[in-house]
């Protein structure tokens, strides 16, 4: 790991010239709604953002992905989409935004390849920024993260009042770095000090706190706790909760034709609909919202270890900011913590 | 814009704006052949969605061919048909989706000559207002 | 502002009668400006029942969202009713689902409440982002008052006030059994000003507008589950035969579901703003459902929710309707 510094002054000429050779995806503003786009400027981006609506997830897994494209009849041919191999940066994610790619990983990246993800991921560099001023519902710090880690990006830039510090964090980012060099000088002690001065004023921000400490265990003990019914009677079934998850990546695929060209396409699925699990019988294993509900809570704090090691959950709190019903993660989740079997 | 051949769907209730067509067609009256009849059983059974899928699919307008009121072969779909339809344009309009390339009509079986006269009518109005692009598909994946 | 005393004797009044399952009420939420719904099963739980101008969801989709699973042998269904604490918005939804015969009025139990308003989520959160405290807050004269850090503030009620609450017509509940809390008056405000600059815009720029408010939306129908009319046990957006709408996520699909949301709900949206405040994506969903409820009025004299005896709107139809646009 290498530390670096880069002067305010000289920032926007470097987002200037990343923009001339990589797609640039940042933070954009936009009557009070951040979100990320490609920007062809330095001007159009905003940092002063807490975190986008919509994780970057959807930058790398989009809502919407062709797989493949078809043409019927007897001449029917089936096409596989060619693969774009264009240089992506992500400016300003989100420590807690870059897990969630971490979490998806063995997912898209396990057993099964998926090409069109790795492809995606492979292509793009990740660049964090530090967030220096979390919000009410930011629980990172519970999973031993901060909001100024650089574990899940390739480099990480922290706002030190004149300049920003830039780690670099792995060969990716090294070799990114390599490419703008100029722009830097090697960071003086009294640099990194200040980040980690930032940093701990920023983890003092983050007030709640979900207790994960043998929660797994605990889980598989309360299957059929009466917990998950008292949080299902106020839940209203909305994808509100997956869609803005940074970590969940179910989809689903169908077919979309017309009368001379088709495709088979896959979009973003979530298990609090119905239809996610029903069968083509008419049977559905999850017949009651309760099901739905204490399946993604399960999955994210029981299941997902359990297979990769890691609970899906990343605490970017977009779940909670954003549910209409207030089901709050943290407050369930401390419950189950909390609770004497 | 004088090339541009306008497609329209229509959707005709079977008892009397489809035999009025019908009748136009006996009758061998010529008239623009830019309407793509689909005979329904009533204008009633129209939903309203069937007007925004036939425009996200490609249609310019839609026509919607109906008994005269009082005349409905179901005593009063056309009546329903005609609040429903009245709502639709008024929220396209909102949208910003031009309420225009949505028509209705009361052609009774006997009207052959309106029925042509409808057509030449519609089609021509939908000719001025050029392709809809608003809300089609794109069909590219 | 209701007594919160007198509401839980009165819930607990309610929640004793030997035909009410249980009553669906608010309690405080888990952090800052949330409030939840409750729901009270023992005289235990109507002890944390609350109401506060943050009371701004609409509990009317709850008896709804029921759910009935298939009895098991020997099981008879529970017919009891369910208790619910009304304002003037969701008393008008109960009483327009009740006319669409979505469910019956001897189902229900309703405690009505007086609105004085309640404040949008939105706009507060985005006020006091680092609010994580549970925040209560009160309504005294034209002031919100409540404390964050210890210093009080003290917001004008405007300031705060929902968008529909502005220029709600029926504050007072419509159709209850009880009553708590004295009526209030109702606010003059013409309705439809919020939209009248969007309606005057030429054609092209509304389109504009919302083609950029579409080209956000992700699908997530929360606008649809939030909805207290919104209750069909398949929505024709989930059909797969007939597909009414891809699942892709595009600037068309989006549309047709938004055209086809805001069309069901003519003459039957009761502005209660659930689907705006439900909206991840801040969609002004209102604003469409404003302009029908409008162009209902006008047509048609009609409005929603008023009386459970009447017809509804596109069931129903008079041999004089307007039809200037018919050929």
């Amino acid at each position: 790991m290498e530390s670096l510094v880069i002067s305010k002054e000289n920032f926007p000429e470097l987002i200037n010239t990343i923009i001339k050779s990589y797609r640039l995806f940042a933070p954009t503003e936009e009557k009070g709604f951040s979100g990320f786009n490609i920007i062809k400027d330095y001007l159009e981006m905003d940092l002063s953002y807490l975190n986008s609506r919509m994780p970057p997830k959807a930058i790398l897994f989009n809502q919407t992905e062709t797989l493949f494209l078809m043409e019927p009849g007897a001449k029917g041919s089936i096409k596989s989409k060619a693969i774009s191999n264009e240089k992506s940066a992500i400016f300003a994610i989100r420590p807690c935004d870059a897990k969630g790619f971490r979490i998806i990983d063995p997912v898209f990246l396990g057993d099964v390849i998926d090409p069109l993800y790795k492809a995606n991921r492979d292509n793009s560099v990740l660049i964090g920024l530090s967030c220096n001023q979390p919000d009410s519902s930011c629980f990172c710090t519970s999973f031993g993260d901060s909001p100024a880690s650089g574990k899940y990006v390739d480099i990480l830039f922290t706002d030190i009042e004149e300049n920003y510090l830039v780690e670099v964090m792995t060969e990716k980012g090294k070799n990114f770095v390599n490419n703008f060099g100029r722009f830097f000088t090697p960071a003086p002690p009294k640099e990194i000090e200040a980040k980690n001065a930032k940093e701990k004023e920023a983890i003092k921000l983050i007030k709640r706190n979900l207790k994960v400490e043998g929660i797994e265990e605990k889980m598989d003990k309360m299957f059929n706790h009466p917990i998950w019914e008292e949080y299902a009677k106020k839940c209203i079934g909305c994808g509100t909760c997956t869609y803005l998850c940074p970590t969940c990546h179910c989809f689903d695929v169908v077919d979309e034709s017309t009368l001379d060209k088709g495709a088979r396409v896959r979009t973003w699925d979530a298990c609090m609909f119905p239809e996610y699990t029903m069968h083509t019988s008419g049977h559905n294993p999850r017949p009651a919202r309760m099901h739905r509900l204490r399946n993604r809570f399960y999955h994210k704090y029981s299941y997902f270890p359990k297979n990769s090691d890691v609970i899906a959950c990343t605490g970017c709190g977009r779940c909670i900011r954003y549910c209409p019903v207030n089901i709050d993660i943290i407050e369930l989740m401390n419950r189950v913590s909390e609770m004497e079997l | 814009m004088e090339d541009f051949e306008p497609n329209i769907i229509g959707f005709l209730c079977n008892w009397c704006s489809y035999a009025g067509s019908d009748l136009a067609g006996t009758s061998r009256i010529q008239y623009a052949p830019n309407v793509k009849v689909i005979r329904v059983m009533c204008s009633g059974r129209v939903n309203p969605m069937f007007v925004v899928n036939a425009l996200q699919q490609g249609a310019d307008g839609v026509l919607i061919g109906g008994c005269h009121p009082g005349d409905c072969h179901y005593q009063h779909g056309n009546f329903l048909a005609r609040r429903r339809i009245s709502v639709m344009k008024k929220l396209l309009e909102f949208m910003g989706i031009n309420p225009e390339r949505l028509k209705m009509t009361w052609v009774s079986a006997a009207e052959g000559r309106k029925f042509a006269d409808v057509v030449n009518e519609v089609t021509e109005e939908i000719r001025k207002l050029g392709p809809n692009t608003k809300i089609r598909r794109k069909n590219e994946w | 502002m209701v007594d919160q005393k007198e509401l839980v004797k009165v819930a607990k009044e309610t929640l004793a009668r030997k035909d009410v399952k249980y009553i669906i009420g608010y309690k405080k939420g888990s952090y800052g400006f949330q409030t939840s719904a409750a729901f009270a099963y023992t005289p235990k739980d109507v002890e944390e029942f609350i109401f506060t101008p943050l009371c701004n969801k609409n509990l009317a989709k709850y008896p709804l969202k029921e759910e009935k699973l298939p009895l098991k042998r020997g099981e008879e269904e529970d017919k009891r009713k369910i208790g619910l604490i009304v304002k003037g918005c969701d008393s008008r939804a109960i009483s327009q689902v009740i006319q669409e015969n979505g469910m019956k009025r001897e189902e229900v139990v309703l405690i009505g409440i007086p609105c004085p308003g309640v404040i949008d989520q939105k706009v507060i959160e985005k006020r006091f982002p680092n609010q994580s405290e549970i925040t209560e807050v009160t309504e005294i004269d034209d002031d919100y008052v409540f404390t964050i850090d210890g210093k009080e503030q003290k917001i004008p009620k405007q300031e705060l006030l929902a968008e529909v609450c502005k220029t709600c017509e029926y504050p007072n509940p419509v159709l209850y059994d009880i009553i708590i809390g004295e009526e209030v008056e109702v606010n003059p405000k013409a309705e439809y000003e919020g939209i009248k600059e969007l309606e005057d815009a030429p054609l092209e720029n509304r389109w504009e507008y919302w083609e950029e408010q579409f080209q956000r939306c992700i699908r997530c129908y929360a606008c649809r589950e939030a909805c207290p009319l919104c209750y069909c046990s398949t929505c024709m957006a989930d059909l797969l035969e007939p597909q009414w709408i891809r699942r892709s996520v595009n600037i068309s699909e989006n549309t047709a579901w938004n055209i086809m949301r805001a069309f069901h709900l003519a003459g039957r949206c009761i502005s209660c703003g659930a689907c705006e405040n439900a909206c991840p994506m801040d969609i002004p969903l209102m604003e469409l459902n404003k302009k029908l409820g409008k162009e209902v009025k006008e047509m048609f004299d009609y409005a929603p929710g008023l009386d459970i005896e009447a017809k509804p709107l596109l069931g129903s139809f008079n041999p004089d309707d307007p039809e200037e646009f018919i050929k």
